[in-house]
Formats: C-alpha cells, sequence, structure tokens
C-alpha cells in the first residue's frame, strides 16, 4: 500500500500548536477576566481554580504529547479544549458553586480520552475486549432502568453519593467500539447479528427511559456504523423504515410521548407553555446580535436548562452568533477530519470509530441546536462539549478519542508527519 | 481500505445536510431579528411587560417628552402634554399600537442585528428620537379640543414636518383610567386609537375642495357658469338637500357658501370616472407612504363605480361612502398651498445614538405632483375667498388663511349630532402650516371647528413667526 505517497496530501497540514495554543489560551484568560469581573467576592476563588487549572492541563496536556512524546497534529484536541473553555466558561459564570466539579468532570474526560487512546492502540486487545464492555453497557443501561428516577420526565439518570452520573452518555463510547470491533474481522452474518441484538438492548433501554432524544443518537450511529461496515444501502433502508413505523406505533399507542412535541413547529403559539424554552433561546439569541453582549450579561440563563439543553442561545446571546457558528463548524470539522483520515487508517475498526463519533456528535448537536430553535422538535440532548453535565463532557472527551485514533499519527504509524 | 474511504466520504452528505440546517437556522435568526429580540418577554428590553430601557423622545425643540430613569419610563411632567401626546409618543405596554414607542422600539432600544442589545448594556439605553412636535401647539390644540372627541394635525406643508396631532379621547399615561374596559357610555370609544394618522372620516363639505380642484380641471367655462339654490336639487330619483337657499351662484360663492346644490350639479356634470380620477391621482385608495416609515396610516377611500346619479350627487359634497384619512386630508391642503407639490408627512427629525452621533436625519421629500401649478393657484384663491369673505379673517389675524369648512352627517338619526371639520393653511411665506381639525359629535363647522383652528394656528404663529 503506497500509503506513504497519498498521505502526502495530508502532510503539511498541520496546524502550528503553538501559534493556536496561543489564540485558544488567550481566549480562556480572556474569559477569566471576564467571569471574575463580574463574579461576586465568594466565588472568585472557585474562578480562579477552574479556569487556572483547565490552563495549567491544557498546557501539560499539550507539553506531555509534543515534547513528551513527540506527537503531531493536535487539530482535535485543540477544538475539544476551546468548545470545552466555552462550556466551562459558561458554567464558572452561572453557577460559580458548581464551577469546580464541572472542571473535575472535564480533568476526567481529558483522562478518559489519554485512556481510550491507549485502550485504541493495540487491535487485539480491543477484540478481547469487546464481548466484556458490550455486557457492562448493555448491564449499566439495564441497571439505570431498573434503580433510576424519572428526572425532567426521563428515567436516565443515576444517583450515587452525592453524584448524579447519565450512564447513556458513558455508554455512547462503548456502543461504538463495541460496534466497530464486532463488525471488525468476521464480515458474517451471525456478527452482524450480535451487534443488532446488542444495538437493540441499547436503544430499546433507552426508550423504556423515555430518554427519546439518545435512543435517536443511538439509532443513528447504529445506521452509520452498519453502513460504514457493509455499505448494504438496501437492509438500511430497510431497518430504517422499519424503525420510523415502530415510531410511528410508539407516537400512536402512547400519545403522551407525542406530546412532548406538541409544540414542535408553532412554538411562538405556545409561548409561555410548551413553547417555553424555543421562543426564549430565539428572543436572547437574536438578543446578542453577532458579537453578543458578552459572557455573563446575558439573560437566558435565568431560564431553566439554560446551560445545558438550551446553551447554545447562551453562546448566541453572549458570545454572538459568529461564535455560534463557528462551534457549530467545528462539529463539521470534526466529521471532515475522520472522513479524510479514514481512508489511511490503519484498519477499518479506526475509519469506522472515528466516523461514528464524529457522525454522533454532529447528529447530537444538531438535535440540540435546531431543537431549540424548533428546526426539529426538541429532545432536550444535550450539545457536545457546550452544555453543562459532568457525564455528558467525559463522553465527549471519550469520543475524541476515537476521532484521533483514525489519525496514523496519533500511533506514530505509517511514518507520515515526521 | 478504499471501499471503507468511499463509505466514509458518503458522510459528507450528513455534512451537507447539516449545513443546511445551519443555513436555515441563521436564515431565521436574521430574518427574524427584529422580531425576536423586541418581543415582550426580553427582559433586556422590558420589564413586567413595558419597554424599560429606552432612549429620550424630544420635540422639535429638544424637550423631553419621555426619558428612562431607573429602569422605568418617565414622561414629562407637564399633564396635559402628557395627555396631548399619549397617541404621538404611544405607550410601551402594547395598548397604543401607532404610537412612536411601539413603531420605534428598534431605534429606541438601539438594538441591531450587528451589536444586538450590546449598546444598550453598554450606555443603559439605546437611541434618542426627535420628533418634529411643537409642545406648545399641540398642547393648546389638546386644550382647543376640550372635552370633544376628534383630532388636530398641523403641519409644514414646504417641509412635510408634522408639528401638531392630538387625539381625543385620550388619558393621562401616569394616571390611566380604571374604567376604561369596563366604561358603557362610549366616553372612551377609540380611546387607543390616534384617529389622526389610523382614523377615517366621512369629509362632508370639505371633499368640495376636491369637486372644485375636477371641475377646474375638467371645465373650462366653470367661472362663467351659474348655478341655481332652491334649497334642494332633483337628481335622478331624489333631492340632494341644502344647507340654505342661495338663489343664484357663481362657483366661488357657491364654494364660499358651500352650496350643495352647485357642487351636486357640477359632481353630476364631471361623472364618477372624472371625479375618481382626480381623487385617486391626489391619493385615495392607495395607502399613503408610512409616515417616517414606521407609522401607518389608514387609506382614504372613494369608490363611485356602481353609483346612481344622485349618489355621485351626495359624493360631490363628500356625503357618500367616501371617507378621508386625516393626515392624508392635511398633504392634500399642503399640496394646494405649495403650488400642487405634495410634501411627505414626518414625524421624526433625528434619530441620534448613545454615543451623541447622529444616524437618522429625516431628508424632505415630495409624494408628488398632486396638482398643476395653475389649478392649485385657482383652488388657492377660491379657499382664500372662503376665509375672507365668509368665515371671517378674525379667526387667524394676519395670517392670510385659506380653508373649507364641512358639516358630515354620520347617521339619519336625528339624535346623532354631525362631526365637523376645518381644512385650511396659511399663505405666509413664513408660516407654511396646513392645518386640519374634525370634532366629533359637535354641530356648526364655523362656530365650532373654526374656532378650534383659530386657537391652534394662533398658537403656530406665536412660536414660529416671531
Amino acid at each position: 500500500m503506497k500509503v506513504g505517497d497519498d498521505m502526502n496530501i495530508l502532510k503539511g497540514k498541520n496546524v502550528n500548536l503553538a501559534l493556536m495554543l496561543f489564540v485558544v489560551t488567550l481566549f480562556e484568560v480572556t474569559c477569566l477576566f471576564t467571569l471574575l469581573s463580574k463574579a461576586e467576592e465568594q466565588y472568585k476563588m472557585n474562578i480562579i481554580i477552574t479556569m487556572g487549572v483547565y490552563i495549567l492541563v491544557q498546557f501539560a496536556y499539550f507539553f506531555g504529547a509534543k515534547i513528551i512524546l513527540k506527537r503531531k497534529g493536535f487539530e482535535v484536541e485543540l477544538i475539544a479544549f476551546l468548545l470545552t473553555s466555552i462550556g466551562l466558561s459558561i458554567t464558572a459564570s452561572a453557577y460559580p458553586t458548581l464551577a469546580v466539579k464541572q472542571l473535575i468532570a472535564v480533568l476526567i474526560g481529558v483522562c478518559g480520552f489519554v485512556f481510550v487512546q491507549w485502550l485504541l492502540r493495540d487491535i487485539d486487545r480491543i477484540m478481547f475486549l469487546r464481548i466484556p464492555i458490550a455486557i457492562c453497557a448493555v448491564g449499566l443501561l439495564a441497571f439505570t432502568l431498573v434503580f433510576a428516577q424519572i428526572t425532567n420526565g426521563a428515567k436516565n439518570w443515576l444517583y450515587i453519593g452525592g453524584l448524579s452520573i447519565q450512564p447513556s452518555e458513558l455508554v455512547k463510547v462503548a456502543f461504538i467500539i463495541v460496534g466497530a470491533a464486532t463488525l471488525e474481522r468476521l464480515q458474517s452474518n451471525r456478527s452482524l447479528t450480535k451487534f443488532i441484538v446488542f444495538a437493540l438492548g441499547c436503544v430499546g433501554s433507552l426508550f423504556l427511559m423515555y430518554d427519546f432524544g439518545t435512543a435517536l443518537i443511538f439509532f443513528f450511529t447504529f445506521i452509520v456504523i452498519s453502513f460504514m461496515r457493509s455499505g448494504d444501502i438496501r437492509t438500511l433502508a430497510l431497518v430504517c423504515t422499519g424503525a420510523f413505523m415502530g415510531g410511528l406505533l410508539v407516537l400512536m399507542f402512547k400519545p403522551y410521548v407525542a406530546n412532548r412535541f406538541a409544540s414542535y413547529g408553532h412554538v411562538w403559539e405556545c409561548f409561555d407553555t410548551s413553547g417555553f424554552q424555543q421562543t426564549r433561546t430565539m428572543i436572547y439569541s437574536t438578543s446578542g446580535g453577532l458579537f453578543g453582549v458578552g459572557l455573563g450579561n446575558g439573560k437566558l440563563r435565568d431560564i431553566y436548562a439554560a446551560t445545558e439543553d438550551l446553551v447554545f442561545g447562551v453562546v448566541c446571546e453572549e458570545f454572538g452568533m459568529i461564535m455560534a457558528g463557528a462551534i457549530l463548524l467545528s462539529y463539521v470539522a470534526l466529521l471532515v477530519y475522520s472522513i479524510r483520515h479514514s481512508k489511511y487508517a490503519r484498519s477499518s475498526f479506526y475509519a469506522i470509530v472515528a466516523c461514528a463519533a464524529a457522525a454522533l456528535m454532529l447528529f447530537q448537536a444538531s438535535l440540540n441546536v435546531f431543537g431549540v430553535n424548533d428546526i426539529l422538535p426538541m429532545t432536550g440532548v444535550t450539545l457536545p462539549f457546550i452544555s453543562r453535565g459532568g457525564s455528558s463532557i467525559m463522553c465527549c472527551w471519550m469520543l475524541m478519542a476515537l476521532i484521533k485514533s483514525v489519525d496514523r499519527s496519533t500511533y506514530r504509524f505509517g511514518g507520515v508527519r515526521q | 481500505m478504499k471501499s471503507i474511504g468511499r463509505r466514509a466520504s458518503t458522510l459528507y452528505a450528513l455534512i451537507l445536510l447539516f449545513l443546511a440546517g445551519c443555513g436555515l437556522l441563521y436564515f431565521n435568526l436574521v430574518t427574524n431579528a427584529n422580531d425576536w429580540a423586541m418581543n415582550r418577554a426580553n427582559k433586556h428590553l422590558y420589564s413586567d411587560g413595558a419597554l424599560s430601557t429606552a432612549g429620550d423622545i424630544l420635540d422639535a425643540n429638544g424637550n423631553i417628552l419621555v426619558t428612562t430613569e431607573n429602569g422605568k419610563r418617565v414622561y414629562s411632567d407637564n399633564k396635559n402634554l402628557r395627555i396631548a401626546l399619549l397617541h404621538t409618543v404611544g405607550d410601551t405596554s402594547g395598548y397604543i399600537s401607532n404610537g412612536v414607542q411601539t413603531a420605534f422600539k428598534d431605534e429606541l432600544t438601539g438594538y441591531t442585528l450587528l451589536d444586538g442589545v450590546y449598546n444598550l448594556k453598554r450606555y443603559g439605553k439605546g437611541n434618542d428620537i426627535k420628533l418634529t412636535l411643537n409642545s406648545k401647539v399641540c398642547e393648546t390644540a389638546y386644550r382647543a379640543l376640550g372635552n370633544k372627541k376628534g383630532t388636530i394635525g398641523v403641519m409644514n406643508y414646504k417641509t412635510g414636518e408634522i408639528i401638531c396631532v392630538v387625539s381625543t379621547p385620550t388619558y393621562d399615561i401616569n394616571n390611566k383610567p380604571t374604567d376604561i374596559d369596563t366604561d358603557t357610555t362610549g366616553k372612551y370609544e377609540g380611546i387607543y386609537l390616534n384617529r389622526f394618522f389610523s382614523g377615517v372620516y366621512t369629509p362632508g363639505s370639505t371633499f368640495k375642495v376636491l369637486t372644485a380642484i375636477c371641475a377646474i380641471e375638467n371645465i373650462p367655462d366653470i367661472d362663467d357658469k351659474t348655478f341655481e339654490c332652491k334649497g334642494k336639487i332633483l337628481i335622478g330619483e331624489g333631492y340632494v338637500i341644502c344647507n340654505g337657499t342661495h338663489g343664484k351662484i357663481n362657483f366661488e360663492k357657491a364654494l364660499n357658501k358651500s352650496c350643495n346644490c352647485a357642487f351636486a350639479k357640477i359632481a353630476g356634470e364631471l361623472g364618477a370616472e372624472k371625479l375618481m380620477a382626480t381623487a385617486e391621482r391626489i391619493g385615495f385608495n392607495a395607502n399613503m407612504p408610512d409616515i417616517s416609515g414606521k407609522i401607518h396610516c389608514s387609506k382614504s377611500r372613494i369608490d363611485l363605480t356602481e353609483s346612481s346619479a344622485l349618489d355621485i350627487g351626495w359624493a360631490g359634497i363628500g356625503q357618500y361612502t367616501t371617507l378621508i384619512n386625516p393626515c392624508h386630508m392635511l398633504t392634500v391642503m399642503g399640496a394646494i398651498a405649495n403650488g400642487g407639490i405634495a410634501q411627505t408627512p414626518y414625524l421624526v427629525s433625528t434619530i441620534t445614538s448613545p454615543e451623541g452621533k447622529t444616524v437618522f436625519s429625516a431628508k424632505e421629500s415630495t409624494a408628488g405632483e398632486f396638482l398643476t401649478a395653475d389649478v392649485a393657484k385657482k383652488a388657492d384663491e377660491m379657499l382664500r375667498s372662503n376665509v375672507k369673505n365668509r368665515y371671517g379673517d378674525s379667526y387667524f389675524p394676519q395670517m392670510s388663511f385659506c380653508g373649507k369648512t364641512g358639516t358630515a352627517e354620520i347617521s339619519d338619526d336625528k339624535n346623532v349630532k354631525p362631526n365637523t371639520l376645518f381644512v385650511g393653511y396659511s399663505q405666509l411665506d413664513n408660516m407654511p402650516f396646513a392645518i386640519i381639525v374634525i370634532l366629533e359629535d359637535t354641530t356648526s363647522s364655523l362656530y365650532e371647528a373654526v374656532p378650534v383652528a383659530s386657537k391652534v394656528m394662533k398658537a403656530v404663529k406665536s412660536e414660529y413667526v416671531k
């Protein structure tokens, strides 16, 4: 395989790490000072710790990767660190008391990012682990289904001690790894069947938790993985049609499910009822103009779930529509990155995990952003990296590892970027 | 590996879909930006549903009509002025839909798509709007209206500046009557309506000005004609009744005395087509451009397409289905005064940003040549004759005033009093102002509408002629 020649296309396109890191850090420091200028005295320490530690960790990561491990190509991490800093700033601004907690989740996420990269390095290890991972994933969902309490109409939160976690977020990563690994070598019907059973288990559990948004994300990811593996559009079309019919049946027999989306398409008529969050998001998004009213000056943050479901509106309002657009484009960039590197991936496994992870993130961003702006029904999923929430941010960082794994230079295979 | 690469490339379709969605999202945000940001639920701009942070509104002399203090809108401390300008300045809670505060809320809040409400955050207020209104004249007009319902408007016919708009009934915005919604006596009828911009009225004899103009344009020997008035005139199947018995009377005297017999006859001679053609040329049946681009005017309406000869006779004296909008009628009077050229009326002279930069400055513009200079001159002479020979210059001393009264019967019920009207203007170069007065539920245009106009024009004179 003339990988070396082909990959010259990608060669030399490495971003200048020092420059980009400078820009990202400048942005973060600006956020830090803006936060401090608005914060009440007793919260200033929280903010300094949160943003300060975050910036230090960021430098430590790049130092370790660049100087010690002599890695090349940091586009994925730069995007992840930048997006995370926006989310962290919004959390620190709206809920200074929760900032450190969110920071800890980010740190766990970054560790997870490094760990999953290591995990994926050895394909045999993955093959060996795929069954245990699958069992753990389905087990975790089943456990949630049994023990979770209903929060905001969905039964998808586990409370352990003082911590609340959303297992479905962690299962996303496992789902992609298991899916790609199950289909990796044996291209037999049996392995496909296994994956379908696994996928059905996950999507089904989520349905039973009334977490339709996440169920849809899993289903979408299942389609992407299956397509990447088999290329069989006809079968997938059949599966989609089947799922669509199934969805219709659910709506018919469980009308309360449909009620959740009743205001879709006419939220302005349900201004103070079911369209409350969407209309407020739109009102405050436009209030920000192109450049925003500044971090901490927004009013959308006073609306319920502003830093989670409606966070895109907060970004529009406080950072401006241009910044919000840049965030949307960065999800696109991650998928483009994955697609471009797929051709040269070490094995199809890496191509599939990367594309599936990036597509998942793009799809989830669509559900969130278009949902709060009434272009799609609102499903209450988080905006990757930006929404407040520990499970969500950890999942995002681990998905980054999946994306990163497609690049040969991540594991210094293939002799490029030297 | 190749197939994986190819399949991965299929995912570009997802990106395209996503980008299309983003395109739609931004299209929605940009095209609806003003509507959405100005929504009453926006706490940047509103508190308790009322605009709380907005720039000042000033009169032509820089007097503050409304400002923002501590997040509350504070109106002029002159009670009569507050009441007089209720409809024009408008409220912030949305009852008065056509006021400056509602129509110009984007400007007042300083909202722009580019900066959002950022300027508001930085300066605590938006742009200031300076109106063309003269507070003294408006206050005088309000006092002159007394407890009658109606409207008064005054504009500079050379520039188009509206210097006075008052509409009654009205109320003090600082002390809104609590019984508006429960009242059944009708004293608050149309209280939220600015009659000057949004109202339409039967013109009565003021329409004879238009019939006269049409006659000047279409009947070359109109001045040589005489008309016989026996108190009523048979047209087709019925009579048009006159306000007196004028005997033999020429064109000019017919207008002086507002002779219904003469004008019904002239209208019959002109016919529906010519009357409509003249009326439509001067703006009937068409929307006026919104005042200062934002304040909507109702349109004046005329329809003689299926009228009988008797109907046309009544239409010629302003007693048919024809309706005039006060602002439009005033513009027409201005055109006669201004040699046939109608100036577009406007209300906002400048908009100034919080940094002191003038972001908008009104430009004079014409609404078109309503009349040829010759026709305008002839009409002008006849209207001057009305005041000089009929109503009396004593009402408008040293103003070289022109005008026409009107009494509009609005019901066959004898207990319902008519509306009285007066339209007029001064010929003086240093006092280029036209006025319209409409008083509802009154009896005599000469003894009620003209004295009101007199009071207002005297105030105009003392304000503008030094």
